[in-house]
């Protein structure tokens, strides 16, 4: 009950959990494609409507909080990150700005104001700070798996067990540059799957954004999956954030 | 700007903002209830207030065990009076949001049976209650403090210098009575915290005795009332030292 009561007071739980619940609805609602479900799908899509809002209401005080954390976020001392997270968080400043606008207007406070545009406008936002949190997650595993690379030779220096980059490999279809190739690729997936493995947290964030991708890149029209599939990946993405905030080990940093 | 980073990412610190917002626009809207030009106004401080009295519910879902767990923290307290009063405070608080909660069910479709007008009689009744308890406990310790002080040989030279530099000291019921009034400001001047918590918990008072119908007062003295204990609120949580314990 105790660590209830730690994550309930933490305003951010509260609002992934929102999150999880409101992606929920979106699932189920679009499972229930039946006519006799129809009250069940009015009150899910109801209580969708409602939990978006109040999340809006909630993230009224967000843009601070990102522009804070670009601050801190110029200090790093690599220069891919410092870049990747600083522009992150700006344009999540920019989505929440849009955001805080976009509940003004639900909740009647901007007459006359154009939903769509605004609508659009903080997916792009919130688009791009994914794609940025992206590079930053693929950068990361390019370092850790390099690094792997580096320690493997060193412990089996006999073994040509070092990783080829493509280009250097002909370009010629013969059976032993073939094998050469699912060779490669194998020793890297097995590469990537080791180092994932050994840190969760980056393993965590990787999967939250790869899933929380989808939800702008439909909305925006540029890659339609549909509502059941998107509500199923942002269940997932905060399902995963809130086992970070119960598990603050598993959060990346920074 | 790091001190209202910190303040908002506390969940209680963002629902006691916006409770005063919702109780500003309330009193915004009583003010200008009889202005004509300003009607466009008024409907958007309306559609506001229950924008923001709707989320609040939400956001209350998980506090009922929040309650149990200040419930089992009051029982352990030495002193009876202190332990009875906040322990049956957090119950009723408790109740209170399990009725708030089943509230928020049937206003968003969740639960259709259920007979709100009683359910929300029954909410207020326990919020009632517990505000009670509270004010019991809030003049049990400013007793308390008034009896200390009372003995103490500087206070009562200060309350003499008080009574006889007054010229208007006649009677001899009225000197009791300017001794106590004295007592009483000296003693809530000097405990700052029980006097934020009293005017709280007074002004909260107003709002569930009108609902019950117990003291019927307007729109006006709700929202005024409501938007000084939200702002007390607010500073409590800002100056942990003005902050009533336990």
């Amino acid at each position: 009950m105790d660590s209830w009561v730690r994550f309930n007071a933490q305003s951010q739980a509260k609002e992934r959990v929102f999150r999880a619940a409101q992606y929920a609805c979106a699932l189920l609602g679009s499972t229930l494609q039946n006519d006799e479900a129809a009250e069940i799908r009015r009150t899910v899509s109801q209580l969708e409507a409602h939990m978006s809002l109040t999340r809006k209401l909630l993230r009224l005080g967000n843009s601070v909080e990102a522009l804070e954390a670009a601050k801190r976020a110029i200090h790093l001392s690599d220069s891919v990150l410092r870049l990747c997270l600083t522009i992150s968080h700006l344009n999540r400043a920019m989505y929440f700005a849009c955001d805080n606008v976009l509940w003004a207007g639900k909740t009647g406070l901007i007459s006359k104001l154009d939903q769509h545009k605004w609508s659009q406008r903080s997916f792009r936002y919130y688009l791009f700070a994914l794609i940025l949190n992206l590079t930053r997650d693929a950068y990361e595993l390019h370092l850790l798996m390099e690094r792997e690379a580096r320690s493997r030779t060193s412990k089996q220096p006999s073994s040509p067990s070092i990783p080829l980059p493509p280009d250097h490999l002909p370009s010629s279809s013969s059976p032993a540059t073939q094998a050469m190739d699912f060779g490669w690729l194998y020793r890297q997936l097995h590469l990537v799957g080791t180092v994932l493995y050994s840190n969760p947290p980056l393993l965590l964030d990787l999967v939250k954004n790869s899933c929380d991708v989808f939800i702008p890149l439909d909305r925006l029209g540029i890659y339609p999956t549909g509502p059941g599939f998107v509500g199923a990946c942002g269940l997932a993405s905060s399902v995963l954030s809130i086992l970070t905030m119960v598990h603050p080990w598993l959060k990346l940093k920074p | 700007m790091d001190p209202f980073v910190k303040f908002t990412s506390q969940s209680q610190g963002r629902d006691r903002i916006f409770r005063a917002a919702q109780y500003a626009c309330s009193l915004a809207v009583y003010l200008l209830r009889n202005n004509s030009d300003r009607k466009d106004l008024v409907a958007k401080l309306k559609s506001l207030e229950t924008s923001l009295s709707a989320g609040r519910k939400l956001l209350r879902l998980g506090n009922a065990a929040n309650s149990i767990e200040a419930a089992k923290r009051t029982v352990q307290l030495s002193d009876r009076v202190l332990r009875l009063c906040l322990t049956v405070a957090n119950v009723s608080r408790t109740l209170y949001f399990i009725c708030d909660n089943v509230l928020w069910a049937k206003s968003v479709g969740l639960i259709r049976n259920i007979d709100k007008e009683r359910w929300s009689l029954n909410c207020f009744r326990f919020y009632f209650f517990s505000l009670v308890m509270h004010l019991s406990r809030d003049v049990y310790a400013v007793l308390q403090v008034m009896t200390k002080r009372s003995r103490d040989k500087n206070f009562k030279q200060r309350m003499d210098q008080h009574l006889t530099e007054n010229p208007e000291v006649a009677e001899v019921v009225v000197p009791h009575l300017d001794g106590f009034l004295f007592l009483l400001l000296e003693t809530l001047k000097s405990h700052p915290d029980l006097a934020l918590d009293s005017v709280k918990n007074i002004c909260d008072l107003f709002i569930p005795l009108d609902k019950l119908g117990l003291y019927q007062s307007n729109g006006g003295v709700i929202g005024f009332c409501g938007l000084i204990s939200s702002l007390i609120g607010i500073v409590t949580l800002t100056q942990p030292r003005l902050r009533i314990a336990p």
